[in-house]
């Protein structure tokens, strides 16, 4: 009986968590997103020629990855090291800023996920992707 | 007589078995060997068919040269000459490589080998070998080879060597040890080797290798040089170009391999000696030295340092000047570091901060006390000018720390008091007390690129300290402005150095000067006093996100005066219904008026400012300044809920433009 109590409270926890950030507003905008996006926007011009070479892929966490650094010049592979920490920085301040925003800090892993599966989405046909441990091409 | 593989293998091959294959006309000869192993060479399943025009061909099952192993190996020789003084092989091709052609010939009696393999575009390699002197001798000249061949030969996981043409020659001496000494000279151009993962890359590598080993049972001295003269390099996160000279020497047996001297020529850096101990089966650094003198810093920060500083505050930084270095690792840990700066520069890419004239010496011991000196003669950090200053620190481990350090910064002097650094799981923390004489508010402001301020600002700073990312002042800071006080307490900045710094706190100020503070701003002259306090102060990335703010006349008598063109202001701030409020006809005939009290909130929430006045009714209009004496106005304040932005935008407007007031 216990165990059926227990039970139907993890389910009831789980659907109101579930409701709860159901509720996460992601588009919310706060002076911090909005200097993070226009970070992440002057970036993207960068980064684009990478996403479409193939050598900087969409991973499923919601950051961006070296994936084929020999698509890229000897000399321009520290830059693309250089672009990719700072993007991901960004990203990672952007999903905690969302969370914090939304009154939930403790969001940030669904945040980071909602964005992750976004992110990959809208990619443009024919850059990296990663889904289930691997790269494919979109 | 001596084991070695090719005689090894015709001593096997006379002893086989031979078999006379019929019918006569088509006569050919079939000879089985038994194995053949060397010390380094292993030979499975050999066959000779001699054919009856001359030709032969040799088949292999299993060929294991050190850790490599080709099977089926198939030796084609147009024209086959056995006899009892030679053997020769012309024209003859293999089956794993067949766009090269080679000749050999082995003489019996004087047990000289001659083999000459080729190739097109002029590619060759020629081996003589005598092997009845002993030592045996073998001697291997090399003409446009290609690396390629090689690739084979590398371990599995080194990256794959692509391309590029070795010339030179090769000595080797041996016994029946097998090689007991060789000696390389050979040059390397357009060398090219790539992973799969484009790490570990590198194309258009061209220099010179001068190598001598000599072996004495299982250890092997050697010597080298290698001189890198072009081409370039991508080890990540390194990034490197042709430019580098090493001449090093050692041992190695088969297990460790002992650098005992290494001097490495770096071009705009200088010249670097290093040992080493390397434990090669479990790819661990066991001891190690670095020793360079008056190197230069920038090519070597920028080439060695930056790239592993992705995502630290130095990570757009140049670091110029002159300096030493002298490392000993010991024990899988660094022993000791001493670091030597001559009028070095330190220079932040997003120009958060500068330090110029840089003179330390830092000796570091991991379980010793030691002192060190760090000296500048001008920096900017964050865009205040710090002055010429010298500090001690004393050094215990990963603990540091400092009695007192002054920092000139503008015409004042921050005293900086028990500043202490140390490292607690693999984090940093550091934390100091303080106080700041008067800095000219003139200096600061202009610095800030703030409106121009009079003044002094100085004040006393508790215990600040800086752990877990987030950096915190115990108690309050107190600072003097405008003739008044102002207290900061509360406060925490997280991630100070990160992308999206978080601050919060309290803020406090007590009668500060309002004729001195409107001055500043050209708001227009308002002659009192006032306090402002902001409660929950939340800025992200130094925008204001929430606060509770209220301005109020401070108690007390003093002359209330305020300026039309400060009612004015204050009422464009209110928007286009606070004009409304004025009291045209006593503007058109006075230019000040007398006031009894100044009060105005502003709640941010949601990018929201909720305003309200002196009475805090919360409904309603609202009065901001409350008339007192003659002549008297009032301001009112018609919107209590005004977007941030467009407050942002309006506070700007009064500021910038120095607005004049208008009045009908």
């Amino acid at each position: 009986m216990n165990y059926l109590i227990k039970f139907w409270f993890a389910l009831f926890a789980l659907c109101v968590s579930a409701a709860a950030f159901a509720q996460a507003d992601i588009e919310v905008n706060t002076p911090g997103v909005a200097a993070l996006k226009q970070s992440m926007q002057a970036r993207h011009a960068q980064l684009a020629v990478f996403y479409a070479s193939g050598a900087v892929g969409l991973a499923a966490d919601g950051l961006v990855a070296l994936r084929d650094a020999s698509a890229v010049p000897l000399s321009a592979r520290q830059t693309v090291n250089g672009l990719v920490a700072a993007e991901n920085q960004d990203r990672k301040a952007l999903y905690a800023e969302i969370a914090r925003a939304n009154g939930h800090p403790e969001w940030e892993p669904e945040i980071r996920n909602t964005f992750a599966q976004r992110w990959i989405q809208r990619a443009q046909p024919g850059w990296w992707v990663q889904s289930g441990g691997g790269w494919a091409r979109k | 007589m001596p084991k070695k593989p090719i005689l090894s293998f015709f001593g096997c091959l006379l002893s086989g078995w031979l078999l006379l294959a019929t019918p006569l006309h088509a006569m050919q000869i079939t000879l089985s060997v038994a194995d053949i192993t060397a010390s380094s060479l292993a030979a499975r399943g050999v066959r000779v068919v001699l054919a009856q025009d001359g030709a032969a061909d040799l088949n292999i099952a299993e060929l294991r040269w050190t850790e490599k192993i080709w099977r089926k190996v198939h030796v084609h020789c147009a024209e086959f000459l056995l006899s009892s003084a030679r053997m020769t092989c012309r024209r003859g091709k293999l089956d794993a490589a067949p766009d090269l052609s080679f000749e050999f010939g082995y003489n019996f009696s004087s047990q000289r080998l001659k083999l000459q393999v080729s190739a097109a575009d002029d590619e060759r390699l020629q081996v003589n070998a005598d092997f009845r002197v002993q030592p045996w001798r073998a001697d291997v000249q090399l003409r446009n080879a290609q690396g390629r061949r090689l690739a084979a030969m590398l371990p599995p996981a080194w990256p794959s060597l692509v391309q590029g043409v070795l010339n030179g020659t090769l000595r080797l001496q041996g016994d029946g040890a097998g090689v007991s000494r060789a000696n390389a000279d050979l040059q390397l151009a357009d060398l090219a080797f790539a992973d799969a993962s484009g790490l570990h890359a590198a194309e258009k590598l061209a220099g010179t290798l001068h190598l001598e080993a000599t072996r004495a049972g299982r250890q092997w001295d050697w010597r080298g040089a290698l001189d890198w003269q072009g081409g370039e390099l991508f080890w990540q996160p390194l990034y490197l170009r042709g430019g580098y000279a090493l001449q090093a020497s050692g041992q190695w047996d088969g297990a460790r391999l002992q650098v005992t001297r290494a001097v490495a020529e770096l071009a705009e850096v200088g010249k670097l000696e290093l040992t080493a101990l390397w434990d090669a089966n479990k790819s661990v650094l066991l001891e190690g030295t670095l020793r360079g003198n008056n190197l230069g810093l920038k090519r070597l920060f920028a080439d060695f340092a930056r790239p592993f500083l992705n995502e630290s505050l130095l990570a757009a930084s140049e670091l110029t000047g002159r300096g030493d270095v002298d490392w000993q690792y010991h024990n899988g840990a660094t022993q000791a570091l001493t670091v030597a700066l001559r009028d070095a520069e330190l220079t932040d890419g997003q120009k958060r901060f500068m330090l110029r004239g840089v003179n330390a010496v830092i000796p570091w011991h991991a379980d010793a006390t030691s002192q060190a000196g760090i000296s500048f003669n001008e920096g900017v950090l964050w865009g205040a000018p710090i002055g010429a200053t010298a500090w001690q620190i004393a050094m215990r481990g990963r603990e540091f720390s400092a009695a007192e350090i002054i920092l000139p910064v503008f015409d004042g002097k921050l005293a900086v008091q028990d500043f202490h650094l140390q490292n607690e799981g693999g984090e940093w923390q550091w934390g100091f007390s303080g106080a700041l004489s008067p800095v000219s508010m003139q200096k600061l402001s202009v610095a800030l690129n703030w409106p121009e301020m009079h003044g002094a600002f100085s004040g006393m700073i508790p215990k600040v300290s800086f752990r877990d990312k987030t950096l915190k002042v115990d108690g309050a800071l107190l600072f003097h402005v405008f003739d008044g006080t102002v207290v900061v307490n509360r406060i925490e900045l997280f991630d100070p150095f990160g992308r999206m710094p978080r601050l919060s706190g309290n803020l406090d100020m007590r009668e500060l000067d309002l004729d001195l503070l409107t001055r500043t701003f050209s708001f227009g002259n308002i002659q009192g006093r006032i306090d402002l306090s902001v409660n929950g102060l939340e800025l992200v990335n130094w925008q204001p996100v929430s606060f509770d703010a209220k301005l109020a006349s401070s108690p007390g008598e003093y002359r209330k005066r305020i300026s039309q063109k400060a009612v004015q202001n204050i009422s464009a701030l209110g928007g286009a219904g606070g004009a409304a409020a004025l009291q045209r006809s006593y503007m058109r005939i006075f230019d000040n008026f007398g006031y009894s009290r100044i009060g105005l909130s502003c709640v941010l929430r949601h990018d929201v400012c909720t305003m309200d006045g002196v009475e805090g009714s919360g409904t309603g209009v609202y009065t901001i300044v409350k008339g007192g004496g003659i002549p008297a106005i009032n301001v009112l304040g018609y919107n209590h809920r005004v977007g941030w932005q467009e407050l942002l935008t309006r506070l700007r407007r009064v500021l910038q433009d120095n607005m004049q007031a208008v009045v009908k």
